[in-house]
């Protein structure tokens, strides 16, 4: 095998992408989707978690209120949320359709201690993002409350918990799980998945566009040729990857292990990538090569997500920092992997060139 | 040709395209398939029993009683170690969090705090549990919340469209409604189910918490058993997980196949296959359509196999419909634009994040806020949930599917000749070439026209993406971006029309005429948008959101709003004029940042 002849096979395929400019698209994509995920995820938590919300305004939510017990009351004044009103049930569901409140509660006079539940009725607007927001916020007023009638009911429990204090702390990064647990991962997977798809591409098209005959009436061969683009899509990993890694960096997201993240990254393309490359000089038609790879992609994900210690789960714990001396195992595993299939892909690819195209 | 005919031409081509599919799957594909196929439910049903490990040993806990021990192992993100307490303190920069005696200490860093968050959320968990077990259950949960659901009676069409709850004044005196008062009959204070049914549900909804997603956030609390009647922790809407993992089996068959039909017309380009085909007596339409009709029927029958399979009732095709119609004229276009195999794919990959961000996400606030309906998929998680929508919900989530998929389909018979087909020009160029085919250079008012009131459909879907996209952001911020972001979508939505003309017959266009153009676009898009609005109406508008998007088309006279787009297109076409393809971007910007101050200034009252 002649390395000049895979370098060359490299390069028109890589000037070919750089040509199309569809690539562009490529990153755009991924741009999106962890714009849209980000998003998606501030919102929630923004809309859900009344203390960052709270960052942003200092306005009071009119809430009427319908009832004698003062606990509740009391409870809500503290919480600062809310303004009060006391009011009687029909005037104070009235000024909420006209929106003029944000929401009714009616409480009735059940004990603290009586053998039945308190039972509050909440009036709030239907369908409405922004009595979702209050109901949330009248919810941690809730759970006060429910905390402090289950504190004057202790005596009647009669199974005890196991105690644990916490510390008081600041808000945590609600982010945490989302951006090291799953962002991450799925960000730098992505390059894998498109070099993949593309290796299919590149393969089939050779095939179809009847090109493979002239490529190789050249001093090629055959093994030099998918060689040649499995670099080329191989290459573009680390480079995708890389810029992840740079624009979470400069977001202000500390990755650790950034050169073993990269090193596991480009394994487990490989692996892809080679899974592809069979799979397209099998069927040699994008379509059933595209179909079938794709769907062998998705058991073959499923399968590895359900065991612990997967490349996915790796990346999240070497990106936090937590991973131990199990990560060179995996690592050495798929490089086994990835020398297994390299030698199937490579001895497949010298068996196809002996046999005519379209064979 | 009598209209049988072109029923016989279609049916014809049809079997041909069966014929040609299974030709290539069944040499060597259909095995492998098969097999595929089995494997994945069984390794679905597998990993769905096993769980998802993607974070698995994040955080590192030590503690000193085994009982805690026995607490938290439950969640695969602790790896935990038991040891005697002296140790545990003595190492305790190894781990995020130590528990000793009963106490837990944390390192003061993102890991550990997120840690800790974590921790409490599983000790929730571990306290509902206990306290759901109690012999006296009202001591365990002593507070009930039952809500009750208002319907405001404010809608967009008064005075104050697009209100807010009132968060004014601190005023002391209660607030005093202005309409008549209905009397409101006071709840009663018991409570209508027995402890032992309460318990059970508790207890169900317990084990509903413990899925993936909810670990994210708080707020997809556990959904309550007992309808309205919740306990306060189950207050916040519940996210509808499983009728969404319902969803995406409903969709994903549906890219499959849409890939299929995509691939096929791509196969007639390959070596001016399609020659064959296109000299034959049938047309663009017959052929078109012929290809299309056996994906389309086995999308439909696939979507009924798995309504039949989940036994859900057969309507959930009604919302699947205009998908399956988007997704083909979609995947038309897509196969006869891209020049070679790379750039279907990275233009199918593109186009099916962006649909799925478009149909999936909002269908997530399903239980939350009118917005969600924007996507049909969430009508499809409402009927797996067992509820009913109107005919008008059903129109303002589809009708843009069925508006753009005809456009799509139209553009795509046009432009299916010899020429266009087998042209390998850029993708950019292609688009360029593709609407100018759709225009006609004979009657350049009307085709102008067309494409004006046609291109609103796309514009609202655009503009329906962002406004999911911004909702989520704090205010002020949420706002303005979406001030801007629907002027420029729609700034260049007009654009297209009168700048394919610029560029692809500039002889065309004299000076006047160019003003005259940007008067037949403005009016042209200006009705398209009254129309669309008056079919899809009420839904959305009734937001302060929905008043920014759908501004230019509100109460006010339709003078200023004419002008507004008038003024914009006429910026562009300046341009465009003036320097060709090279003035286009300037000209889109100044055109947006006019629009955004016109919108600014009705809506914050900028400038005043």
């Amino acid at each position: 095998m002649n390395v000049r002849n895979v370098f060359l096979v490299m390069k028109k395929d890589l000037s070919g992408l750089g040509k199309e400019r569809t690539i562009v698209l490529a990153i755009l994509l991924q741009l999106f989707v962890a714009l849209f995920s980000s998003f998606l995820m501030v919102g929630l938590t923004s809309m859900y978690d009344p203390s960052s919300l709270a960052r942003y305004s200092v306005v009071k939510y009119q809430v009427g209120y319908v009832g004698e017990s003062p606990d509740l009351r009391d409870l809500l004044q503290k919480s600062n949320q809310f303004q009060i009103y006391s009011m009687d049930l029909s005037t104070a569901v009235a000024a909420l359709t006209e929106r003029k409140l944000s929401a009714v509660v009616y409480v009735p006079d059940t004990g603290m201690d009586a053998d039945d539940p308190v039972k509050i009725t909440l009036y709030s607007l239907q369908n409405d993002i922004q009595s979702t927001i209050v109901n949330v916020q009248l919810k941690e007023v809730f759970l006060d409350y429910e905390e402090k009638l289950r504190e004057t009911r202790s005596g009647r429990l009669d199974l005890l918990p196991v105690t644990v204090e916490f510390p008081a702390s600041r808000s945590a990064p609600g982010f945490y799980e989302f951006i090291y647990g799953l962002l991450i991962p799925l960000l730098l997977f992505m390059p894998a998945i498109i070099s993949a798809a593309l290796i299919i591409d590149l393969v089939t098209e050779e095939y179809q566009h009847h090109t493979l005959e002239t490529l190789l009436s050249t001093p090629m061969t055959m093994t030099e040729v998918v060689w040649g683009k499995i670099v080329a899509c191989l290459v573009l990993v680390p480079v995708q990857a890389g810029c992840w890694l740079l624009l979470l960096t400069l977001n202000r997201i500390a990755i650790a292990n950034m050169l073993q993240i990269l090193l596991l990254v480009i394994t487990s393309s490989m692996v892809l990538i080679l899974i592809g490359a069979l799979t397209a000089l099998y069927y040699r038609e994008r379509t059933a090569a595209q179909f079938i790879f794709s769907t062998a992609v998705v058991v073959l994900m499923l399968l590895v997500l359900a065991f612990p210690n997967n490349p996915l789960n790796l990346i999240a714990l070497l990106a936090t920092g937590s991973a131990g001396i199990e990560q060179w195992v995996i690592l050495g595993g798929s490089l086994l992997v990835c020398g297994i299939l390299g030698f199937i892909t490579h001895a497949f690819a010298t068996r196809v060139s002996t046999r005519a195209p379209g064979e | 040709m009598t209209l049988l005919q072109f029923l016989g031409q279609i049916a014809t081509l049809a079997r041909w395209e069966i014929k040609r599919t299974f030709g290539i799957m069944g040499k060597s594909m259909l095995p492998a398939a098969v097999i595929l196929f089995v494997l994945l439910i069984a390794v679905t049903g597998f990993t769905a029993e096993r769980g998802l490990h993607l974070q698995d040993g994040l955080y590192r806990i030590g503690v000193d009683d085994q009982k805690l021990a026995a607490i938290f192992g439950g969640d695969e993100r602790f790896s935990i170690d038991v040891s005697d307490s002296v140790t545990l303190v003595e190492h305790r920069t190894d781990y995020d969090i130590v528990i000793v005696e009963g106490q837990a200490y944390i390192q003061r860093n993102d890991r550990g705090r997120s840690a800790l968050k974590t921790l409490q959320r599983d000790y929730q968990q571990y306290l509902d549990s206990v306290y759901s077990q109690q012999q006296d259950l009202f001591a365990a949960y002593p507070l009930w919340i039952d809500l009750q659901e208002v319907k405001s009676e404010i809608d967009f069409s008064a005075t104050a469209s697009g209100q807010t709850i009132s968060v004014s004044p601190a005023s002391t005196a209660p607030p005093v409604p202005e309409g008549p008062i209905v009397q409101v009959p006071e709840p009663d204070p018991g409570v209508a189910i027995s402890p032992e049914d309460l318990r059970q549900g508790l207890q169900e909804s317990l084990g509903q918490q413990q899925d993936q997603l909810a670990r994210y956030s708080d707020l997809v609390g556990p959904e309550s058993p007992f309808g309205s009647f919740k306990t306060p922790s189950q207050l916040s809407p519940p996210l509808p997980f499983d009728s969404i993992i319902l969803v995406f089996l409903f969709i994903f068959p549906l890219y499959f196949t849409s890939q299929f039909y995509m691939m096929s017309i791509m196969q007639e380009r390959l070596e001016r296959k399609g020659e064959v085909l296109l000299s034959s007596p049938a047309g663009a339409p017959a052929i078109i359509f012929g290809k299309a009709l056996p994906y389309f029927i086995g999308m439909l029958a696939i979507s009924a196999g798995i309504a039949l399979y989940l036994q859900v009732p057969l309507e959930i095709l009604l919302p699947l419909f205009p998908v399956i119609l988007f997704f083909l004229a979609n995947a038309l276009l897509i196969g006869m634009a891209s020049r070679s195999f790379k750039e279907l794919s990275f233009i199918s990959i593109f186009f099916s994040t962006v649909a799925t961000s478009y149909l999936f996400f909002p269908s997530i606030f399903a239980n939350v806020h009118v917005i969600s309906l924007v996507s049909p998929l969430t009508l499809v998680v409402l009927t797996l949930q067992g509820e009913a929508y109107t005919l008008s919900q059903y129109l303002f989530s589809t009708s843009l599917f069925f508006l753009t998929s005809v456009t799509l389909f139209y553009v795509g018979i046009v432009n299916f000749k010899e020429e266009r087909l087998f042209s390998q020009a850029g993708i950019l160029r292609r688009i360029r070439e593709f609407v100018s085919t759709s225009l006609s250079e004979k009657h350049p008012w009307v085709s102008l026209f067309a494409i004006n009131a046609f291109v609103v459909p796309f514009v609202f879907m655009m503009q329906m993406l962002l406004l999911v996209l911004f909702f989520n952001l704090p205010m002020p911020l949420s706002l303005i971006l979406l001030i801007v972001s629907a002027a420029f979508v729609e700034e260049i939505a007009k654009s297209v029309g009168i700048c394919t003309f610029l560029l692809e017959s500039p002889h065309l266009f004299s000076w006047a005429r160019v003003v005259l153009g940007a008067a037949v676009t403005a009016a042209a898009f200006l009705f398209a948008e009254k129309l669309l609005l008056f079919v899809t109406l009420t839904q959305i508008t009734e937001s302060v959101f929905g008043s920014i998007l759908f501004l230019s088309s509100g109460a006010l006279t339709l003078v200023l709003p004419f002008l507004l787009h008038f003024i914009g297109v006429l910026i562009v076409a300046s341009f465009v004029k003036f320097t060709g393809a090279k003035g286009y971007i300037p000209g889109i910007l100044l055109a947006t940042i006019v629009h955004s101050l016109y919108n600014g200034y009705f809506i914050l009252g900028w400038l005043m």
